[in-house]
């Protein structure tokens, strides 16, 4: 009875991460379509949602590595995953509050990899085959390769339409938009929505509910999927409030590259099972295609905010979700102090909002400043 | 010492690489084929050179279908596993 109530804190708490990520990644999954006009911001951010919504229903690959493949499902614990999902909140509100850049997918599984450390020990954590070669890895190939394609497609494209009249090729690729914009939100739907429901599976691993190696039940791929939608559309209007003021300026045949680049990697890694930050991989096209035009026109800086975040995400996680763990283990083994960190973080959580919005809100669209107009 | 290729998936890591590469490039050489034939095909109506705008109005419907032929294998290769 008392880990059924842990199973339920830590199902919210996981469907509150997902929404978070849907919340703070639409920025990078509609600004391209916006900027370019290819879309009304309204009609984009509606289209992201359903979108997003619609992918997480694609596949299961990613949902099996988070659940099987970076903690052994069959030694860690129900308080672990809460605390590692804890952890991955916390870094998460950490670098929101200061404005650092970081991953969210990153930060979710350092969590859960520190909590388990602490918990269940290193045997449990399968760190050579999960950490290193299923997340630390394809982390760094993923933006790289998105990088390279992106700035291979542009210069493949404006060979072919080197010697026509401007306006037919702005109006034809603004209308590819509609479909690289929709990949691209499909392709953010189904990696990110499945790290929540590989957590959500893992944890009912850890309480007996599911068999290790199960897939996630249908009422768990639902409920992500609806938590990333329904966090997509709600920070979709903060995209349109600042509209034309803070997001980057590209041509139509940039953005089409950009996100047709972004799609293709996230999609192709998804199939393969790779949990990715799809933040940096949106951004490694975006920075291609900029930087194939133009060297200059490439922030650089935000490439080695990609490198930080890289390096310091995971460990910081870790970190935290091992300090969370140990905390919810002094209540001892039941229900209490996963209630007690529930309060406490929604305490924290108002207060953080509380002093942000009077301080100012935070610039909502950080990674489009990979390339300037 | 533990070598690198037992910790990396290497067989998936190169295919992601590979799928990736073909899918982004080639549909987006495709498509860019599309937008030239829709362009020409305008161009040369207006020139009345009826012959070759034909060909390029076929060019442009035979990329767009191979475009959306890409996206549409794309997905059902996406759902099969």
């Amino acid at each position: 009875m008392e880990s059924d109530l842990i199973v339920v804190i830590v199902v919210a708490t996981a469907l509150a991460f997902d929404f978070t990520n849907g919340f703070h990644d639409t920025a990078n999954v509609v600004a391209t379509s916006i900027s370019t006009r290819a879309m009304a911001p309204r009609v984009a951010v509606g289209y992201a949602a359903i979108l997003n919504f619609a992918g997480a229903f694609l596949s299961l690959a990613v949902a099996a590595t988070i659940a099987n493949d970076v903690v052994d499902p069959a030694a860690v614990s129900l308080l672990a995953v809460f605390g590692g999902l804890v952890g991955a909140i916390t870094w998460n509100l950490i670098t929101w509050y200061f404005g650092l850049p970081s991953s969210s997918s990153h930060a979710l599984i350092g969590g859960i990899v520190g909590a388990t450390l602490v918990a269940n020990g290193a045997d449990a954590v399968f760190f050579e085959k999960g950490v290193v070669g299923k997340v630390m890895i394809p982390a760094l190939v993923a933006p790289t390769l998105a990088f390279l394609v992106a700035g291979t497609s542009i210069l493949v494209l404006y060979r072919i339409v080197a010697r026509l009249r401007p306006s037919p090729v702005s109006r034809g690729f603004r209308a590819g938009q509609i479909v690289s914009g929709g990949l691209l939100a499909l392709a953010h739907g189904t990696n990110d929505a499945q790290k929540t429901m590989g957590v959500i599976t893992l944890a009912l691993i850890a309480n007996g509910s599911l068999g290790a190696g199960a897939d996630p039940p249908t009422w768990v791929i639902a409920s992500s999927a609806l938590a990333i939608a329904l966090g997509t559309y709600s920070g979709g209007w903060r995209i349109i409030k600042t509209t034309g003021t803070r997001i980057i300026k590209m041509d139509a045949a940039q953005g089409f590259t950009s996100q047709g680049a972004g799609a293709a990697v996230i999609l192709a890694s998804t199939h393969f099972g790779f949990p990715l930050s799809t933040t940096h991989v949106i951004n490694g096209g975006v920075m291609g295609a900029g930087a194939a035009k133009r060297l200059s026109a490439v922030r650089w800086g935000v490439a080695g905010n990609i490198i930080v975040a890289w390096v310091l995400t995971l460990p910081a996680a870790a970190l935290i979700g091992a300090a969370a763990y140990g905390f919810i283990s002094i209540f001892g083994g039941g229900a209490v102090g996963p209630v007690v960190v529930t309060v406490l973080a929604l305490a924290a959580i108002v207060g953080a909002f509380l002093r942000r919005a009077a301080r100012g809100a935070p610039i909502p669209v950080q990674s489009e400043g990979g390339v300037q107009a | 010492m533990i070598s690198p290729a037992t910790i990396v998936e290497t067989k998936e890591l190169v295919q992601t690489v590979v799928f990736a590469t073909v899918a982004g490039i080639g549909v987006t050489a495709i498509f860019s084929v599309a937008i030239w034939g829709a362009a020409r095909y305008t161009d040369l109506s207006q020139e009345e050179r009826r012959l070759e705008a034909g060909f390029a109005a076929a060019a442009a419907a035979v990329a767009l279908l191979a475009v959306l032929a890409a996206v549409v294998i794309g997905v059902i290769v996406m759902t099969s596993k």
